[in-house]
């Protein structure tokens, strides 16, 4: 079976591994300016949540910088007969939480150049993502733009945190630069501090465990968002990737849109679709980490429900404590091959059609 | 079959402000657009609602620059309920055409309204 893991992180000890990267005011303020943590932190404003263990397995322990991949070769992408890893980075989308929007920009840019140069070449299973840093999106549109043709690049990347739901007018520089370079759009959970809108609706949860059982509201609002500012309409081709903010609200949510867009479709009249529709047609969840009900067939129906055996895109979060292992991956076993690897390579045009892979 | 039923004089229905006549039990909305006169059904094809109580209203479309227009001003009806849109003139959901509100012709003669239901 061909397999594509959407969401494994290319990890650093330390950040410095950017400095070679960065330059003039952005290289001195990355080497003498406060950050969060000690020297070889990333600068970023952090959330307001600490997850008690740590965010790694514990049987991850690199030593050197090299120790990252090898051991992410030796632990994952090998065993589980990983044919394309989609890289995600790891800190860099949190540049998403700096006031800053130049320094922000600079460090994502750093990160960009770093992945192409250190992670790329390591591994031909490898694809990168873009990561920009979307408080301004003419600065993001042009970093797109920049790197965005390069042949190893799968995605444009943001955190799920941001300063306005992304169907915002304000973001649609970032999507008609996506479009130009022929790039989906993907978030991923993170970005939950500094700048950006607190992740829960009321105001801060307590604990580490209570809130990030519930962090996908902000992907909720960023779905109504981007079908409801007519993203698809304008640019229908474009792919919106939602990782790690998990599936099992995703029909619900869909129901209530269609339900309320019948009534109230003048608010919005560039739409030409139900809310529904433009999700089949344009938007895909990555599935870790996969809601796990003690009776299976609960959580089946309600993939059915999103048509998920061809809007899911199988990820692992390698090496996250929440993992979700190959091996035991909980869905309906017809629909592995295109949960694990076909529903990708419609989405990311980039990655090489299975044969060609194999036969390399 | 359809039979023809005088139900009121034209001058009596303004744009606007539908009247609402019984047919043989049957309640009927008449509605008039410009010069032109029509009946629709009393019943909502979603939820079974009295439609034609609803406002008789216009709706919206959009420019170039994302603007947002009011436009088809009195050819729409607003479900007095949950508020979908419905074409009076043919009786089609603005969301979804296979979704139809049920409509009768109307013939006008000496001023003198028929709905053929």
């Amino acid at each position: 079976m061909f397999i594509v893991d959407c969401d494994c992180h290319n990890y650093w000890l330390s950040a410095k591994v950017l400095e070679p990267y960065l330059s003039g005011v952005w290289k001195d303020m990355f080497i003498h300016g406060e950050r969060t943590g000690p020297e070889g932190a990333f600068p970023h404003g952090h959330r307001p949540w600490f997850h008690p263990h740590g965010f790694s397995r514990k049987d991850v322990r690199p030593v050197s910088e090299d120790d990252n991949y090898t051991i992410m070769k030796e632990k994952h992408l090998d065993p589980n007969k990983i044919d394309v890893a989609i890289l995600t980075g790891d800190e860099p989308m949190e540049a998403s939480t700096l006031a800053n929007p130049h320094y922000a920009n600079a460090l994502v840019s750093a990160y960009n150049d770093y992945q192409i140069d250190y992670w790329l070449p390591k591994d031909s299973r490898f694809m990168g993502s873009l990561v920009i840093a979307p408080q301004d999106p003419n600065l993001a549109a042009k970093e797109i733009r920049r790197l965005g043709h390069h042949p190893r690049m799968a995605q444009i990347l943001a955190s799920q945190g941001s300063q306005r739901p992304y169907g915002d007018p304000f973001y649609h520089p970032i999507y008609e630069a996506c479009a130009e370079v022929g790039l989906p759009f993907a978030i991923h959970l993170g970005g939950h501090g500094g700048l950006n809108w607190n992740a829960i609706a009321p105001a801060p949860t307590t604990f580490f465990w209570e809130t990030h059982a519930i962090l996908h509201m902000a992907a909720m609002s960023h779905v109504a968002s981007m079908i409801a500012h007519g993203v698809f309409e304008k640019w229908p081709n474009l792919f919106f990737v939602v990782i790690e903010c998990g599936v099992a609200w995703v029909p619900s949510v869909l129901w209530r849109l269609d339900q309320d867009y019948k009534a109230l479709r003048k608010e919005t009249p560039w739409l030409k679709m139900l809310p529904s529709e433009y999700f089949r047609r344009n938007i895909r969840f990555s599935t870790q980490p996969l809601e796990r009900p003690d009776n299976l067939q609960h959580l089946w129906s309600i993939l059915e429900a999103m048509d998920g055996e061809n809007t899911l895109l199988f990820a692992s979060d390698y090496p996250h404590w929440d993992y979700d292992d190959l091996k035991s991956l909980h869905l309906p076993p017809d629909w592995k091959p295109k949960i694990l690897g076909q529903n990708a390579l419609e989405v990311y045009k980039r990655i090489p059609a299975p044969a060609k892979t194999r036969a390399a | 079959m359809a039979e023809k039923t005088l139900v009121c004089r034209a001058d009596e229905i303004a744009a606007g402000a539908p009247r609402i006549v019984k047919i043989r039990g049957l309640a009927v909305g008449l509605f008039r657009i410009g010069n032109s006169i029509h009946a629709m059904l009393n019943v909502c094809p979603h939820r079974g609602a009295p439609l034609c109580e609803g406002p008789q209203c216009g709706t919206t479309t959009f420019d170039d620059a994302g603007g947002i227009i009011h436009h088809r001003d009195n050819e729409i009806v607003r479900c007095a309920w949950h508020g979908w849109e419905f074409d009076i003139a043919t009786g089609k959901s603005l969301v979804d055409p296979k979704v139809s509100a049920r409509v009768f012709p109307v013939t006008v003669d000496s001023g003198n309204v028929y709905v053929h239901a």
